[in-house]
């Protein structure tokens, strides 16, 4: 089940849609909290323990940070003390959680491989909903406040609802506090204009998922199961089909999120910026999961690169290569570690791990051939056609990185790729046991289309909704229930479906 | 504040540094371009720029840039 399209989320939508103007607005903040920590109870009952613990570590911290600054002989090794216990503190909660079955089983393999005969009991817990994306939030307030751009909080509230709000908690954005901390106390009344538009992207959201994710799970569920029976065209539709899902369910979550802070009058940031248009890989992580790639950018990147065991080696380098070559080695070296933990922080798992490889070696690439790519292409840069080519050429990376990603195991995605580029049949039986039938291919095509032209709107700025909403009454009434009704006549419910299983939210 | 923008145009040409506003929010500066720029100021003008300057307020102009190694330098 997918916590922000669950019924639970509904409930508590409901109750915040219902009340939001009745409550007084000293109040609002702290209705705010106790409807997210419901939400969180519901979703993942005593765990929340570790959710309270991660709020007050921080919040404490953070204020033992500015009263060591506020001393005159404040000393910085306090400070990082103060820090570093508290990133201990909530990375152990990550590691118990989500990486211990998988550092376990690992060193088994290696005591195994040196020939010694002891293993250790391999433990799994079920982890809180959402920790990897609020364990970050937390650390990103933590951060700023150590390196003095916002000050600590007094008001434990304010640090409780800016962790734990409960669109963002699931599945992202993850904020910056300067970015969030105003949205979330301006503590507005919803208007019929704030409540139309809020909608509007909610119901966006579910249409995306319901109708194009869900269905589109069957063909995903299949080849990635039944790999051996596929040939290679079959497997790069099946790898194909997991990457649109997974862009359908993820983008269709934060339109759900950013819908319901709309309604309330919290500006939520966007986290996809039409990733598909992107002219390299770079780029393509410039547009998709946005908070997460700052996230890595600022306080992983640019701290590694700037560090000083990195500088020493920049001025090596520089010395005997020149500028360019230790900017390059730098900056390879910060992406290095930002695509290891990137894939870490996906999940537990070599394939994972891979992921993030694959991604530092194409964009690490990327950025030593730029220069000589650049001068070939300059005079193509602006040609239609070429863009396009770039497009797709960016879109095969993509599907092949989430062909890694979503890979069983190793073993697999060894088949996978080696049938990728060894066996070519295409047959009509096995177009048969991909699962979709020709009106879910209609279906298919059709919504898929929408989604295309809305995206491509988008891509020239022009802002849809604004335009719908300027339409008269008979043609914004009847697109909104074409998409209404398209959700109930074409979503992939019922006999036969099986809607998408958490995948960000289970990060 | 001339040797600045030299290092600019010459790290990424074809921007008007004199008037843009914008060189972290219009996406014209990467994540390299900003690795080359810190690498060079640092040589032209002996500052160091910790990791923690680097947000859009301190990089969106060139003006920005001047003021924050100004702002390095009297620390």
């Amino acid at each position: 089940m997918n916590e922000i399209f669950s019924k639970y989320y509904n409930l508590i939508f409901l109750l915040v849609v219902s009340f939001n103007n009745l409550i007084p607005k000293k109040i609002r903040s702290i209705f705010y909290l106790i409807i997210s920590l419901l939400f969180f109870y519901i979703m993942s009952g005593k765990l929340i323990i570790y959710l309270l613990i991660t709020i007050t570590s921080i919040y404490i911290s953070a204020l033992l940070i500015n009263k060591v600054e506020e001393k005159q002989n404040s000393s910085k090794k306090i400070k990082s003390l103060i820090l570093i216990v508290c990133i201990l503190i909530n990375l152990a909660f990550l590691i118990v959680f989500k990486y211990l079955k998988f550092f376990t089983i690992s060193t088994n393999s290696i005591l195994s491989i040196l020939g010694i005969n002891f293993s250790f009991n391999i433990l799994k817990f079920v982890a809180p909903i959402g920790i990897s994306f609020y364990t970050l939030q937390g650390l990103s307030y933590l951060f700023d406040v150590y390196n003095k751009k916002i000050k600590a909080e007094k008001n434990f509230i304010k640090v409780a609802l800016f962790i734990s709000f409960f669109p963002q908690i699931m599945e992202g954005p993850i904020a910056r506090y300067e970015e969030t901390s105003n949205e979330l106390y301006k503590n507005k009344n919803y208007t019929y204009d704030s409540f139309c538009f809020g909608m509007q992207r909610v119901i966006w959201g579910i249409f995306k998922k319901m109708v194009i994710a869900d269905r589109l799970n069957i063909v995903v569920k299949t080849v990635f199961r039944d790999y051996q029976i596929f040939s290679g065209p079959f497997i790069f539709i099946g790898a194909m089909c997991f990457t649109i899902m997974l862009y359908m369910e993820f983008s269709g979550a934060m339109d759900v999120v950013i819908g319901t802070g709309e309604i309330i009058g919290v500006k939520i940031p966007e986290n996809f910026r039409q990733p598909f248009f992107s002219r390299n890989i770079s780029e393509f992580w410039t547009r998709w999961h946005i908070s997460l790639g700052k996230w890595f950018k600022n306080y992983i990147y640019f701290p590694v690169s700037l560090s000083k065991p990195v500088k020493k080696i920049n001025s090596k380098v520089k010395k005997m290569f020149g500028r360019k070559v230790s900017t390059l080695v730098s900056s390879g070296i910060a992406l290095f570690v930002v695509w290891l933990l990137n894939g870490l922080w996906h999940g537990a798992g070599l394939t994972f791990i891979l992921f993030g490889l694959y991604h530092f070696i194409l964009i690490f690439l990327g950025n030593i051939l730029k220069p000589y790519i650049d001068k070939r292409i300059s005079k193509f840069s602006n040609n239609k056609l070429f863009k396009v080519l770039q497009n797709f050429k960016v879109a095969i990376l993509v599907i092949i990185g989430e062909l890694i990603f979503w890979s069983l195991n190793v073993k697999a995605l060894f088949i996978m790729l080696s049938k990728l580029f060894t066996e070519f049949t295409i047959d009509k039986a096995s177009f048969v046991k991909l699962g979709l039938d020709i009106p879910d291919c209609i279906i298919l095509v059709l919504s898929l289309s929408v989604v295309f032209i809305v995206s491509l709107l988008k891509e020239k700025n022009i802002n849809v909704r604004e335009e719908i909403a300027k339409k008269n009454i008979i043609i914004r009434w009847s697109l909104y229930y074409i998409l209404i009704f398209s959700i109930i006549l074409f979503g992939a419910y019922g006999p036969g479906y099986q809607p998408v299983e958490p995948i960000y939210a289970d990060f | 504040m001339n040797e600045l923008i030299d290092i600019l145009e010459e790290l990424k040409p074809g921007i008007n540094y004199e008037t843009t506003e914008n060189l972290i929010d219009g996406r014209y500066l990467d994540s390299l371009t900003i690795l080359s720029l810190i690498s060079e100021i640092e040589d032209e003008f002996d500052v160091e720029i910790p990791a923690v300057e680097i947000i859009p307020n301190n990089f969106n102009s060139a003006e920005k840039i001047y003021n924050l190694i100004q702002k390095l330098k009297n620390e």
